[in-house]
């Protein structure tokens, strides 16, 4: 019991300091490590693909199928890879479920904040740090019972069915319901990081402005809104970083065909399925015995974090000249 | 600090029950099972069958994941037994393929579109994208595109659908991939357009309308009775001959009478040869 009793005696400040910085060295350590590993992985796709993997054109459905009936010594055939149907489908998910959601996520906070009787903000925020804290398969699951057969029985019109016959299935799983629980899923997140801020702000700053003349909400546009947007960007850095991630809520309702969505189809764009980066690693992640297959599965692990960081990166440089006008971080 | 000796020499007591108690369970051989998604509920019953008449022998690991995934494991050795829905071919070579039970491959439609019969001809016109419209020529209520759903490429029962059903062609490329049988079920249970293809025992689980192929019924006694058309084999797959544990599952389920009775309640028994 020695030992206990050395250990609850107070350390001297060299050591806490060392073990902390050991600690946090670990963190760093983990993260290199990781990278490594996914980069040594996806190199193979690379090596036969260059930088045209990047690149759309050929069938991805046909260059799985090759994959994963690829024996253990493959050709460099098999390795032939095309993802932009995937990379086009994150992106135009996350871009248009983030943008959805901060506009909606702005609105409803400046009313929770400012407009909203007090009984009416004690009642709605508990509600929405509860809608913030629903795991994703329970949105996936709404989704695939409840959404994606209300869409495909009564709004996909057989015109449009017969308009994308022999490229695509129209069944009601697609962008459309992707994007909306997408947004369902990040908007509560939102919605309080730009509360807390909102509060933040020194009232002496709003009611100068209500001296000078304003009406509430000018003086929250003219005055508010520009002291919150370091908040406003950590907002959309976390709800991107969330939105980038999710793949078993997006391979549910998101209609498993690697297609990309033409915006010049009109409403269709809406209802036509797409494949995630993240949700193309949950359909194909017991393919991992094939090796063309698994070199694919961790490149696109690879984009993946490779957006984590970039995202990172660009939030921290927005958020740069934004400085001088920081009441909090 | 008798209060710490106390509570250590309980925790090294618990530590200790933990850690043997798994090990005298590990005194039983391993079997791991991968592959198809189509026999899974039948090994799944005749593991627990066997563990049940005798205990403590093996410890079964059954996942998923498709045919050519159990094909790739078991090339790999990842897995001891690879369950396979397809017939072995030239890419095979080194694998021993044992099999079980034989099974039918049933076409289904929604509940709300009850076609009762299609012969192959109309089949493979609605699979290959040839006729993209329902209606009365096919004897179905719904009227409108079809909207075809097969199954991911390392699927068995796709492979066995081709070459039994389809005339060896392959299915549309615009079809709706599903990963498993329960997905191609509820994705075809929630379209009324939708068409797909399932092994009996999920098409005859009810919630569907079951097609049948040239006036023969989709079920297990005409499949046994030879009369159904698109009938497949579940094999049992191991690198080289099967051997230990392994050896002793694939001999019961060859030989065993209660084997046999699990195999006859939903699928079709091979007659020994």
């Amino acid at each position: 019991m020695a030992l206990l009793e050395r250990l609850k005696r107070p350390w001297p400040d060299h050591r806490a300091e060392r073990m902390l910085g050991a600690v946090s060295l670990l963190v760093g350590v983990a993260i290199i490590a990781m990278v490594v590993f996914v980069v040594t992985r996806a190199w193979p796709i690379f090596q036969h693909n260059g930088i045209s993997w990047l690149t759309g054109g050929a069938s991805l459905e046909q260059e799985f199928a090759r994959m994963s009936a690829a024996s253990a010594s493959p050709t460099a055939a098999d390795y032939q890879l095309r993802a932009w149907p995937l990379i086009y489908g994150t992106l135009i998910t996350t871009v248009m479920a983030v943008v959805l959601g901060l506009i909606v996520g702005l609105l409803a906070s400046i009313f929770i904040v400012e407009l909203a009787p007090a009984r009416v903000s004690r009642a709605v925020i508990p509600m929405v740090r509860l809608l913030a804290s629903i795991p994703s398969v329970v949105y996936g699951l709404i989704g695939i019972l409840v959404l994606v057969p209300y869409v495909g029985n009564h709004l996909v019109t057989e015109h449009e069915r017969r308009a994308m016959q022999g490229t695509v299935q129209l069944t009601g799983a697609g962008l459309g319901v992707t994007v909306v629980i997408l947004t369902v899923m990040i908007t509560p997140i939102m919605i309080a990081l730009i509360c807390e801020a909102l509060v933040a702000v020194p009232s002496s700053w709003r009611e100068g402005a209500v001296a000078l003349g304003l009406n509430p909400l000018r003086a929250v546009r003219a005055v508010t809104l520009p002291a919150i947007r370091p908040a406003i960007v950590a907002a959309a850095v976390l709800a991107t970083a969330r939105a980038l991630g999710e793949a078993v809520m997006i391979q549910m309702v998101s209609g498993g065909k690697s297609f990309a969505p033409r915006p010049g189809d009109g409403i269709t764009f809406l209802w036509e399925p797409l494949r995630t980066l993240a949700s193309a690693i949950v359909d194909y992640r017991e393919g991992l015995a094939s090796p063309p297959l698994k070199a694919a599965i961790y490149s696109f692990a690879l984009l993946l974090l490779f957006a984590a960081f970039a995202m990172s990166i660009s939030g921290y440089l927005v958020k740069l000249p934004l400085r001088k006008y920081q009441t909090r971080g | 600090m008798h209060r710490i000796r106390r509570l250590s020499v309980a925790l090294a007591v618990t530590g200790a029950l933990g850690v043997a108690a798994p090990a005298a369970a590990n005194a039983s051989a391993l079997v791991t099972i991968s592959g198809a998604t189509s026999s899974y509920p039948l090994v799944a019953l005749l593991a627990a069958k066997y563990n049940k008449l005798h205990p403590n022998k093996i410890r079964f690991k059954i996942t998923q994941g498709g045919t050519t995934v159990g094909l790739n494991d078991v090339k790999a050795g990842s897995v001891t037994i690879a369950d396979v829905a397809q017939e072995p071919t030239s890419a095979d070579a080194g694998l021993d393929f044992y099999p079980i039970a034989k099974y039918a491959i049933c076409v289904v439609t929604n509940k709300s579109n009850p076609v009762s019969n299609l012969t192959t001809a109309q089949i493979t016109s609605i699979f290959t994208g040839k006729t993209k419209e329902w209606g009365s020529a096919l004897g179905a209520t719904a009227t409108g595109p079809i909207d075809v759903f097969t199954r991911t490429s390392v699927a068995g029962v796709l492979t066995s659908f081709k070459s039994l059903l389809l005339e060896g062609k392959s299915v549309v490329s615009s079809a709706t991939e599903e990963a498993t049988e329960g997905l191609m079920r509820q994705a075809v249970e929630s379209t009324p357009s939708g068409i797909g293809f399932l092994s009996n025992y999920q098409a005859n689980k009810g919630g569907l309308n079951v097609v049948s192929v040239g006036g023969v019924a989709c079920n297990q006694t005409t499949a046994a009775a030879g009369q159904y058309p698109g009938v497949s084999v579940f094999w049992e797959v191991t690198k080289g001959p099967a051997t230990g544990a392994a050896a002793a599952f694939i001999h019961w389920i060859d030989s065993s009478a209660a084997a046999k009775k699990i195999i006859a309640s939903q699928w079709v028994v091979i007659p020994p040869s």
